[in-house]
């Protein structure tokens, strides 16, 4: 979300030039007169926009210190509740305003962050019968999609809507979890799921991206097998690379088996090295250690 | 063709310059707004848009007592809202500061900096978010993530934080953080629980947040059970409680009493453990050592 609106409004200032393009027009045809007022009427204009702007950079910068104070005094909420707000002089006659603004920006600021750090951002819906949440899922730094519950909550608990890719047990995390006295515990074990899925996911994509000579032979769409071929530099020779993620919860591997026609090759302390590597290691950064060793072409 | 008079010649003149004049004041000013914008940004929407415009002297409509009112009712809005995640996500925020570094075309970088806490646990964490408009939708990015907490109850913690960090893990950070507080808080609960039953057996050293409870016999002041219980958190997230038992008995009572069976407590009790859980293991110890 977040627009940033600019605090004057573009209406002054497409005005503003219409009128500059009428005064160019009329300049041919001298008529004193208009020409006379329309300067006058620009004047106007502009001194009121810098009025405003003016007051709005005062009104600003009072925001500001309000807020700073307000920060400071939230961020010590716990020691002590007492309220001292000494900065704001009360004989401005729009101080209570003026504060109701500040809070308004810390309101919408602590929600935004609510919202970045994986919030569930639960919103009620039908006068309370029902709530929407929402799971935010990314990978290495990057928001990845963010999937949405439509949970009815009386009289029980119960997921009416939602769009979790059918692959993920939904239903089975529901009976194991507690639901109904413990929803978050329930969204943290969905979350956990979708995160590792869209972990995979990405690990996969960027393996098709970063990695041309390694050629996937095989993948699904939970993304928790993937084979792919592996060319050994120099011999030529073709390594089978096969990734099991039987934890679905897990970005990582819990099985990696390579085959290949030198028969030897799986058993060599290089590529039992390798092995310990891709179940440690996202697979996409693990092949460009490999790369790097002289391991795979 | 009128004749151009010599005053209007004039005043055109006058008035020119002073537009000139103005437009360079407004352009600074604009300037130093986009400057200040950087520090504190506003939705200006709706009731803030109308409060600030009442603020700024265009008093158009309804009179102060409607713009505050309004504005009042969209702030209690908001700290309801505000409630409400606080409460799904079990994590509280007290401060949020946004400084813009970047802004213009299609990019937004901003950076952040939050303090707050979950349950006991105190945080501060500081990132840079891009956001990069990109058709509808925009690609948003969270980069050098920077977590410093309390470093107290934290040393399983510490291997954690620096994957996070490294790979700018946020979510994973804060999901993490509310199931290890959880964890911590279900065995103060127990801890407390159990002193409230057993004040003669039980006894908490270091309070009733910290890992380690004592269970001592009133009449035997030199034997002391410890139950050691932590909260182990993996290098990629996952949370496990962890419980032992540890036995301090003075030298001369196990050379009295060899056959005692106090040296495989620690043994039988993790049997205990994988049998009854947690809770009803630490209970039934409890009722052995107060008999």
């Amino acid at each position: 979300m977040g627009a940033f609106f600019p605090l004057f409004s573009p209406g002054v200032l497409s005005h503003l030039s219409r009128l500059e393009v009428e005064a160019r027009s009329r300049k041919s045809r001298p008529q004193q007169r208009s020409r006379v007022k329309e300067l006058k009427a620009k004047v106007e204009a502009l001194r009121l926009q810098r009025d405003r702007l003016k007051a709005e950079i005062e009104t600003h910068k009072s925001l500001q210190k309000l807020r700073v104070s307000m920060d400071k005094q939230s961020a010590h909420e716990e020691e002590e509740e007492e309220e001292d707000e000494e900065e704001m002089d009360e004989d401005s006659e729009n101080s209570q305003l003026l504060r109701l603004m500040a809070r308004h920006t810390q309101l919408k600021d602590l929600l935004h962050a609510h919202h970045i750090i994986g919030g569930y951002n639960v919103i009620k819906t039908r006068q309370g019968k029902g709530v929407c949440v929402s799971l935010a899922t990314a990978y290495d730094g990057v928001f990845l999609d963010t999937y949405n519950l439509e949970i009815d909550v009386k009289p029980t608990l119960r997921i009416s809507r939602h769009n979790v890719p059918p692959f993920i047990p939904l239903n089975s995390l529901v009976e194991q979890s507690n639901m109904q006295t413990d929803i978050r515990s329930f969204l943290d074990t969905l979350s956990q799921h979708l995160n590792a899925f869209a972990g995979r996911k990405q690990q996969l994509k960027l393996v098709k991206e970063l990695h041309k000579a390694v050629e996937v032979m095989e993948s699904n769409v939970l993304c928790s097998i993937l084979v792919m071929m592996f060319t050994v530099p120099g011999e030529k020779t073709a390594v089978l690379c096969t990734l099991d993620y039987t934890d679905h919860t897990r970005c990582l591997p819990t099985r990696v088996h390579f085959e290949s026609e030198d028969k030897e090759l799986p058993d060599s302390p290089e590529w039992k090295k390798n092995c310990s590597l891709l179940m440690e290691t996202p697979v996409h950064k693990a092949l460009i250690i490999m790369k790097k060793m002289g391991n795979i072409v | 063709m009128e004749e151009m008079s010599e005053e209007n010649i004039e005043e055109v003149r006058v008035l020119e310059a002073q537009i000139e004049r103005l437009q360079a004041e407004v352009s600074a000013l604009q300037c130093q707004q986009q400057e200040n914008h950087k520090d504190i940004t506003f939705n200006l929407r709706g009731q803030m848009q109308n409060a600030m415009s009442y603020v700024c002297g265009q008093r158009q409509g309804g009179g102060k007592e409607k713009v505050l009112s309004k504005l009042k009712e969209e702030v209690e809005e908001l700290e309801e809202d505000l409630k409400r995640q606080t409460q799904m996500n079990g994590i509280s925020l007290n401060s949020c500061t946004k400084k813009t570094l970047q802004s213009g075309g299609s990019k937004l970088v901003q950076k952040f900096l939050l303090s707050g806490h979950c349950s006991e646990l105190v945080f501060q964490v500081e990132f840079q978010l891009s956001e990069v408009k990109e058709g509808q939708g925009s690609e948003r990015t969270i980069s050098d993530l920077n977590v410093v907490m309390d470093a107290g109850d934290l040393q399983n913690f510490s291997g954690f934080l620096s994957g996070v960090e490294e790979n700018r893990d946020l979510l994973l950070f804060f999901r993490t953080l509310r199931t290890f507080t959880d964890r911590c808080d279900d065995r103060c609960r127990t801890y407390q629980h159990f002193q409230e039953k057993y004040p003669s057996v039980v006894s908490l050293p270091g309070g009733c947040r910290s890992e380690v409870m004592n269970l001592n016999h009133p009449e035997l002041p030199g034997c002391v059970l410890m139950v050691h219980w932590s909260v182990e958190v993996s290098r990629e997230g996952r949370v496990t409680p962890k419980v032992d038992l540890l036995t301090k008995i003075p030298e001369r009572a196990l050379q009295l009493f060899p056959s005692q069976p106090v040296g495989g407590a620690a043994e039988a009790f993790q049997s205990l453990l994988r049998i009854l859980g947690p809770e009803a293991a630490v209970e039934s110890i409890i009722r052995a050592v107060g008999l």
